[in-house]
């Protein structure tokens, strides 16, 4: 059975609003919630230095994320970034530096007109499309 | 020292699958070495061959980053908490 993510219209939009603000830098952050409910966007900055076709999100915000997740009773559920010029599939790099395997990857693409979010599961360097709710 | 030491993300597999564990130590390197001597492997997924702590992963200790406040010599508090955090990153 394939695995679904239950990410509302109003995260997917805010998820979509940030990624339109970065552009053409990528935009990143986390979604936190229980299990596969995301419940919230955290926006997170993107600190890697060539921001335009890469991204990392800041080691610190990191902290403070798991810090306020935990305060909140919160699991990590998502980690998402954008593709502005290129497909909403995780890339070379996205499958070499994945490291968490229990959460979702989220990735949305601005490449056309209409923009397109998908979530996928990256284990080992695989990647799996998980279907969205 | 007793700490706790938590491994969000892939490194939980090199300590059994649990994503918070104890340890003692006075110092990161005393940490490592003692969760090392229970799950053999786990010091090596953290640090290099240089014995540095790898790119990928950040250390803090309570609000510490390790790699500004002395790397693996780095106190660690009695009670205080360890954070191992592989990045988040790609392209």
């Amino acid at each position: 059975m394939t695995e679904r993510l239950a990410l509302s219209m109003e995260l997917r939009d805010e998820i979509l609003a940030h990624a339109q603000a970065d552009a053409p830098k990528e935009a990143c952050g986390l979604i936190a919630g229980t299990g596969s409910d995301a419940r919230r966007v955290i926006r997170c900055a993107n600190a890697h230095p060539a921001p335009v076709t890469r991204y990392a999100i800041d080691p610190r915000e990191q902290l403070r994320a798991f810090r306020d997740m935990d305060a909140k009773g919160e699991e990590l559920v998502a980690i998402y970034h954008s593709h502005p010029i290129t497909q909403p599939y995780p890339s070379p790099t996205d499958r070499a530096e994945a490291h968490y395997p229990d959460a979702f990857y989220v990735l949305v693409s601005l490449r056309d007109t209409h923009p397109e979010i998908r979530a996928y599961r990256v284990r080992d360097g695989w990647v799996s499309e998980v279907d969205l709710a | 020292m007793t700490v706790t030491v938590r491994l969000p993300g892939t490194l939980r597999d090199s300590v059994g699958g649990v994503t918070k564990i104890e340890a003692t130590g006075a110092t990161l390197d005393e940490v490592f070495a003692d969760i090392d001597r229970r799950h053999p492997g786990f010091r090596s997924r953290i640090l290099d061959d240089q014995g540095g702590i790898r790119s990928y992963v950040n250390v803090y200790v309570g609000d510490a980053d390790a790699r500004g406040s002395g790397g693996l010599t780095t106190a660690v508090p009695d009670g205080s908490e360890v954070m191992v955090i592989p990045a988040m990153a790609g392209g």
